[in-house]
């Protein structure tokens, strides 16, 4: 009787280990993708994409590194085993570079005008002008988060500029030992994402046009002193704590993606574009930093026709009003102006704009390792480690011996 | 009196265990109240399901669940199996084996050096012979994982196995392959209970080859489908990172408890001899 | 004589087999890779750069710190989780009742994934929302912000690291505690020896071998450490929890300079045996005996 219950067990163990292999004889399509909300919304919207061409879309949810590694690993395979693949924009190109994506114009698929154009320009290679190579599937915006009681009560009008973000913060922290600003200085892409928005706003640019960084510059060390003043009578949190503590008024401003704070229809803070000046007088430069998820084929694709096509079908304004429900974030114009949707979602004007005005990270196939090594010294200078100037200047070193 | 001179102990031990537990506590708390952030309080206050609940039918966490039990089992009955006869043949003295040291060593090694290192050559290897679409490829990881503690683990156990019973076992006329398994196998069954529990909890929860070697969401093993619960642009839901954290310790508490007499005596065993 | 031969080796075989399969291949590759500047996604072929990578390695003041901060951890992580797991196994022996009960309420936490832990602490840290905060908050004290705070992250870390695993090291001690021959015990009350005498001359020197095991283990998994560090700080502030693994995982996964990523990871295999090496030796001595005997 334990013999044979061992024989059965084992068997079906058997079974179940080389059962992927017969999996792939029937039509799919596979998606790596990026979990969390982005997979619930197509789980949600699929079937009707199934039913029509009779395939069976299965999706992947990664962690966002994890996702980066399986694309890239798989990418030099002769068979993906993906046909379709969620990127993050920065990395846009450098998996376009190395070819992981199939020519969308050369499948078929249209151009669409409707998109927001900053986001459409992230899936070209090269940037703006190329071929396109992927279609903006959700599109985050970083904004500006303040809870209005606390700005009220200091009689101050929504920041244009950072001397008064920074203005309205020392009052907060000297009147009331408030907490004037929130920074989000874990080292790494948090520190990078967090700081960039005020660099652009003193007139910054990581590089200039012949990719040599200028970091180490005097919008630099103004937005870096900016950021330190504003750590000081402010704190340093990570997202959870950034959320709760404007939302219930222990801290006046901070910077965030939009879905940290505002769920559906409704929103536990006030929001508005990120600052675009460093002084009221000042001249104005795009601050909202993009980070939009695109959408694209693979190369390696054996079933590349089938994968546009449900690329069209997911990008597309219908779909998109659908995904909305699921806490999609639009790409098109069209879905941020639709009536119905512009009265049930109240942040989707600002979104429009904030998206209008928005900027994206350097467009190098390097800027993963730029991010790493920018946020190990900004982060040594929030920490007190390195001086302001110490900071900069190394930072630009390392960033300029990535590029070279 | 005899209590009272005990009392410090209890107080210094219940320290210790209510520091140990309440981060386990605190999770239970987190996976069943509607509103973590609204009100932080020791106890809970609005008791619900919805999370417990929630990951089961909208996350379908059945299917990690059974596949982190598919990949765990096989991976621990082949390391038992392989690992046990080479562990035998090694640790009893009737067996000589040339080049016994360096594998020995290379053994030790494979346990020693960071798995990083095999990581990206193993993957470029099972691709290049077409073995991703399977489970195979993270069964051997897991076997690799588990495989040196196994056979080092062992050896000391079938070392200690008087002689005696070996060579009488042989004047019987028992043939190797009968001395081994009707005669000194069930002698250190202990020693087999308390390595397979070690290595259920380290294949239980391993991550990093299964992140790599894991192509398609049906094989998902459970601290992949959790580490997804973390992320940039959105806010982490609590409520479920905790049950999911719940849900996946179960299966290997259940084990410890239950097996929690054989894993002591295996590791009492285990620690007089070496 | 034969068949015992033949028997031999064909206990031996599958996991020979399965040795050189799964070893030897990926530690040849990483080699020879260590000395290239292989790029995953490069579309030329990769090239040999000679030492390149290793005195880029070394140079870079970041993977300098990450060993420090490496090896720091290890050896305040090992001696603190030993010497608490000793401390406890000694006490929970000494007791009458109970301690069935306490050593499965110990042992939960080695049995949680690593992301959860991680995910919990960072729960329980956070700094309005969390409970630790929160507790601290009723004796008038704080709030710390444990993982931003250069001064704190660190340790921080390396407290939940204590919290995990100090439990495990106690099973071990405690099952090496019991095997302890009671009749020695006795011999010594007799003699008059005191409490500590009796614990340094009878209680270490039975339990030293379960002793070098915890520390063993402890050690390999320490200079591991990544998944906390990789949730919880990122390695900041200021690179003060960067470790090796996370190094590697950073510029040889994440970043795909599996070349660089190579050396990392060959100079943290060095630093690995200079560790280990006293281990094996005397494992093997161990083993050598058995031959002479």
């Amino acid at each position: 009787m334990r013999k044979r219950l061992a024989i059965t067990l084992s068997l079906m163990m058997a079974a179940s280990i080389v059962a992927g292999c017969q999996a792939k004889s029937e039509d799919k399509l596979v998606i790596a993708a990026r979990g969390g909300s982005h997979v619930t919304a197509m789980e949600a919207v699929k079937a009707e994409f199934e039913q029509k061409h009779n395939v069976k879309v299965e999706i992947i949810g990664l962690e966002s590194a994890d996702l980066k590694q399986k694309i890239s690993l798989d990418a030099k395979n002769k068979n993906g085993a993906y046909d379709l693949i969620m990127a993050d924009d920065p990395w846009m190109p450098e998996l376009s570079e190395a070819g992981i994506f199939a020519n969308l114009t050369e499948l078929g698929v249209e151009e669409d005008a409707d998109f927001e154009e900053s986001s459409l320009a992230l899936g070209k290679h090269p940037y703006q002008t190329g071929d396109l190579y992927a279609l903006p599937f959700s599109g985050n915006v970083q904004l500006f988060f303040y809870n209005k009681q606390l700005l009220d009560n200091y009689n101050a009008e929504v920041p244009q500029s950072w001397e008064e973000v920074l203005h309205i913060a020392n009052k907060a922290h000297e009147e009331d030992n408030l907490i004037g600003y929130v920074i989000r200085g874990q080292q790494g892409n948090p520190i990078v994402s967090d700081f960039l928005p005020i660099f652009w706003a003193y007139g910054g640019q990581v590089f200039d046009e012949q990719w040599n960084a200028q970091i180490d510059s005097e919008a630099g060390q103004q937005a870096l002193d900016t950021y330190i003043q504003l750590a000081a009578v402010g704190a340093n949190y990570e997202t959870t704590d950034i959320v709760s503590s404007v939302s219930e008024g222990r801290a006046t401003m901070a910077l965030g993606w939009p879905s940290w704070f505002i769920a559906g229809e409704t929103a536990s803070a006030d929001y508005a574009p990120i600052p675009s000046k460093a002084t009221a007088n000042g001249a104005a430069a795009s601050t909202g930093m993009i980070g939009n998820w695109m959408m694209g084929v693979t190369a390696n694709s054996q079933n590349k026709e089938l994968a546009a096509n449900f690329l069209t079908f997911i990008t597309s304004s219908d779909t998109q009003k659908k995904l909305v429900e699921h806490g999609g974030v639009p790409t098109r114009k069209s879905v941020y102006l639709d009536s119905e949707l512009a009265a049930k979602y109240k942040h989707f004007p600002i979104m429009l704009e904030a998206l209008q005005n928005s900027v994206a990270r350097p467009r190098t196939a390097k800027w993963s390792r730029v991010e790493e090594a920018l946020g190990v010294e900004l982060s040594a200078a929030i920490a007190g480690t390195k001086s302001i100037e110490a900071a900069l200047s190394d930072a630009n070193k390392a960033v300029n011996e990535i590029m070279q | 009196m005899n209590w009272l001179k005990a009392s410090p102990k209890y107080v210094v031990l219940t320290a210790v265990v209510l520091c140990t537990l309440f981060p386990v506590y605190w999770m239970l708390v987190i996976a069943t109240q509607r509103d973590i952030f609204s009100k932080v309080s020791i106890l809970p206050s609005s008791l619900t399901l919805e999370h417990v609940i929630d990951i089961f039918t909208k996350d379908n966490y059945m299917l990690p669940l059974a596949n982190s039990f598919t990949i765990t089992v096989t991976s621990l009955l082949i390391v038992l199996v392989f690992g046990l006869s080479s562990a035998y043949v090694l640790g009893r003295r009737t067996f000589r084996i040339a080049y016994k040291n360096t594998l020995l060593v290379w053994i030790l090694l494979v346990r020693v050096l960071p798995p990083i290192t095999f990581a990206l050559p193993l993957y470029i290897m099972m691709n290049d012979a077409g073995l991703l679409s399977t489970k195979l490829p993270i069964i051997l990881a897991h076997v690799l994982v588990n495989l040196p503690l196994v056979i080092w683990f062992m050896m000391a156990f079938f070392y200690s196995v008087p002689e005696e019973i070996e060579e009488s076992a042989r004047m019987d006329g028992a043939s190797e392959f009968v001395i081994y398994s009707k005669v000194i196998l069930p002698l250190v069954l202990p020693g087999i209970a308390a390595v397979t529990i070690l290595s259920f909890m380290a294949s239980w929860n391993e991550y990093l080859y299964s992140v790599i070697f894991i192509q398609s969401p049906g094989d998902f093993t459970i601290p992949l489908k959790l580490a997804t619960l973390n992320s940039e642009q959105e806010l982490t839901e609590w409520g479920k990172v905790a049950s999911g954290g719940l849900v996946s310790v179960i299966p290997v508490l259940l084990t410890a408890v239950f097996m929690q007499k054989h894993l002591m005596n295996g590791l009492t065993a285990g620690a007089v001899k070496e | 004589m034969h068949s015992k031969r033949r028997f031999q080796w064909t206990m031996l075989a599958p996991v020979i087999l399965l040795l050189i399969g799964l070893t030897v291949f990926p530690v040849v590759y990483t080699i020879s890779n260590s000395f290239t500047d292989y790029y995953y996604l490069a579309s030329e072929a990769k090239q040999f750069v000679g030492l390149r990578n290793y005195i880029k390695a070394v140079q870079d003041e970041v993977f300098r710190k990450a060993v420090w901060n490496t090896l720091k951890f290890m050896l305040l992580a090992v001696t603190i989780e030993t010497a608490l797991g000793l401390a406890i196994a000694v006490l929970i022996e000494s007791l009458k009742k109970g301690a069935k009960l306490l050593r499965v309420s110990l042992l939960i936490p080695a049995l949680l994934p690593p992301v959860t832990v991680a995910l919990i602490w960072q729960m329980m840290l956070s700094n309005h929302n969390g409970i630790i905060n929160h507790m601290l908050a009723w004796f008038g004290a704080g709030p710390f912000n444990y993982l931003m705070d250069i001064r704190i992250a660190f340790n921080a870390i390396l407290f939940i690291d204590i919290w995990q695993w100090t439990p495990f090291a106690f099973l071990l001690l405690y099952a090496g505690l019991q095997a302890v021959p009671r009749s020695q015990y006795e011999a010594a009350k007799v003699d008059g020896a005191g409490k500590l005498r009796i614990f340094t001359h009878i209680t270490l020197p039975n339990i030293m071998p379960t002793l070098l095991l915890v520390i063993l283990l402890r050690t390999i998994d320490t200079f591991r450490l990544f998944d906390k560090v990789n949730i919880l700080t990122g390695g900041g502030p200021a690179n003060s929890t960067t470790t090796i693994t996370q190094y590697i995982y950073r510029h040889g996964v994440y970043n795909l300079q599996i070349g660089y990523g190579a050396a990392a990871s060959i100079i943290m295999v060095g630093l690995v045996l200079l560790f280990s090496v006293i281990y094996i030796k005397r494992s093997l001595g161990g083993s050598q005996n058995e031959m002479r005997h």
